[in-house]
């Protein structure tokens, strides 16, 4: 049987067994609501805000400033329209290479009165501070930037950025799902007022997540229904997800400042391991200010998904950059806006890297992937 | 796995691949929103296919799809395979999701290309 190597642990982690431990009894014996007045409830509130209290204590944030939500996309939908709903009009600033739940939120609102900037990024993947600052408006009601982008780890320079919102009162919304739990991310420090963060990136389950908001942030409500997490976000709290969650976020602080550069390392071996031996390929996304675990590759002339496919013949799950949806195929997004040509683009895999991945590991894929492009190459009419 | 398995084992060990040197005749097969991209060659001995090869750009799909295609072809009357159809060339591969049925269209258009240009050749001769 082929070794099994999972590489796509920006997609989503497996729980960590200490998680799952924190959540099982939240299934059993203290499956109350957490609105229940009776011990019943009581319990499972306790869990729930057990958790805020550790997801709190490691944003150093205040805990009445943790809402928790169903996932990534959620916190992004509510912090954004939440801001827009309390302004009624205005101005937003996002970037291009955002994750969709940010890009199609902005273009949804951009339908309901609202208008957007998109700035653009350089060959890194990375936002200029002057642009944000040259398309700040009177009427900028929101500037909403990603903390690293999920396929090429690219780290935006937010604490920049919030530098010149907070000096104009305008509110800071980082998309952190993918650093939060990987690298420090200071609220702080960075001049965050709004900051979404999921479970399963960092070894948490699925279907939770939060959002920090700063006391004072002007934000209404986007889910109606009971009085749930202080009004703002109606629904009964998904209790052993939000205890995962919190339990995930703990384990984080305590092996992240290890893990990074362990996962750095492990990242660069692998770069190093293919462009030493394969030609036309090329490294996605900043040299060094990216995330630790993060390889985004371009083998020109070669279709991602043939390469996923090869590798998961072989027992490896990386991700493509170019996704055929309905025999549609476009070249990543991202990759484009970063001015990556298409013959380039259309080649693109990502490796994210995670607390499993070993040398070992490293060395399989780098062994199974040289072949397979030399072999998919072989096969294409293009002239390489 | 969500393809068939004679699917990946032509991916896995492609049949007839690479360029041929002085075909009879040679098709190509294009799936623009895909970018895909299949290339067919055909070796003719009296209207009978004896020998096809390809060169293909695409998914994982395309690249099986062309092989099973080229062996599908072996033996055939290039009268016939101007008229062959996707649906043959699916067959051929086991079958195709159906968000990946243009592997089969590529295939197929590169095939009837190749033959119509190995008919026209022969004519001129």
């Amino acid at each position: 049987m082929n070794r099994r190597v999972y590489l796509d642990h920006n997609a989503s982690t497996p729980v960590h067994p200490e998680v799952l431990e924190a959540m099982l009894p939240y299934f059993g014996e203290r499956f109350g609501n957490p609105s229940s007045v009776h011990a019943f409830g009581r319990e499972a509130r306790d869990g729930v805000e057990t958790a805020r209290e550790q997801v709190a204590g490691f944003l150093r944030t205040g805990r009445d400033e943790i809402v928790f939500t169903s996932g990534g996309t959620e916190s992004d939908n509510f912090a954004i329209k939440g801001v827009a709903a309390a302004r009624g009009h205005g101005h937003i600033i996002t970037s291009a290479i955002e994750h969709h739940a940010v890009l199609r939120t902005c273009q949804t609102l951009e339908t309901q009165g609202f208008e957007a900037t998109y700035v653009p990024v350089d060959g890194y993947g990375m936002v200029d501070p002057d642009d944000v600052k040259r398309a700040l408006r009177p009427d900028t009601i929101l500037v909403s930037l990603m903390h690293a982008n999920s396929e090429v780890g690219t780290l935006q320079p937010v604490a920049a950025v919030g530098a010149l919102t907070r000096e104009r009162g305008i509110p800071f919304h980082v998309d952190a799902v993918q650093t939060f739990g990987k690298i420090l991310v200071d609220v702080e420090g960075f001049g965050i007022d709004l900051l979404s963060f999921s479970g399963h990136k960092i070894y948490g389950p699925k279907g939770v997540a939060g959002l920090y908001i700063r006391k004072g942030t002007k934000l209404v409500a986007v889910q109606h229904g009971g009085e749930h997490e202080r009004h703002r976000r109606a629904g009964t709290e998904n209790v052993p997800g939000i205890v995962g969650l919190g339990r995930a976020v703990e384990i984080r602080g305590r092996d992240m400042e290890a893990e990074a550069p362990r996962l750095a390392a492990l990242r660069d071996r692998l770069w190093q391991g293919i462009s030493a031996v394969s030609h036309e390929v090329r490294l996605n996304g900043h040299p060094t200010r990216r995330l630790p675990g993060t390889c985004n590759v371009c083998f020109r002339h070669v279709e991602s998904e043939s390469i996923v496919l090869g590798l998961d013949l072989k027992g490896i799950g990386v991700s493509a950059g170019s996704a055929c949806t309905s025999g549609n195929v476009e070249p990543s997004y991202v990759l484009v806006a970063m001015g990556v040509p298409v013959d380039w683009a259309m080649g693109s895999v990502r490796c994210s890297l995670g607390r499993s991945t070993t040398a070992e590991d490293i060395d399989y894929v780098i062994e199974a992937v040289v072949p397979l492009v030399a072999r998919l190459r072989s096969l294409s009419p293009a002239r390489v | 796995m969500r393809y068939s398995e004679t699917l990946v084992d032509h991916f896995r060990n492609p049949r007839n691949a690479g360029m041929m040197r002085e075909p009879d005749g040679v098709g190509e097969g294009e799936y623009p929103e895909c970018m895909d991209l299949a290339r067919v060659y055909l070796r003719v001995r009296g209207g009978q296919v004896v020998e096809a090869r390809f060169q293909s750009y695409g998914c994982g799909p395309t690249i099986a799809t062309s092989s099973a295609g080229t062996e599908l072809i072996t033996g055939a009357q290039l009268a016939e395979l101007v008229e062959l159809s996707s649906a043959r060339v699916e067959r051929a591969v086991g079958g195709l999701p159906e968000d990946r049925a243009h592997a089969a269209e590529v295939v197929s258009a590169a095939i009837r290309a190749a033959a119509r240009d190995a008919l026209g050749r022969a004519g001129r001769t």
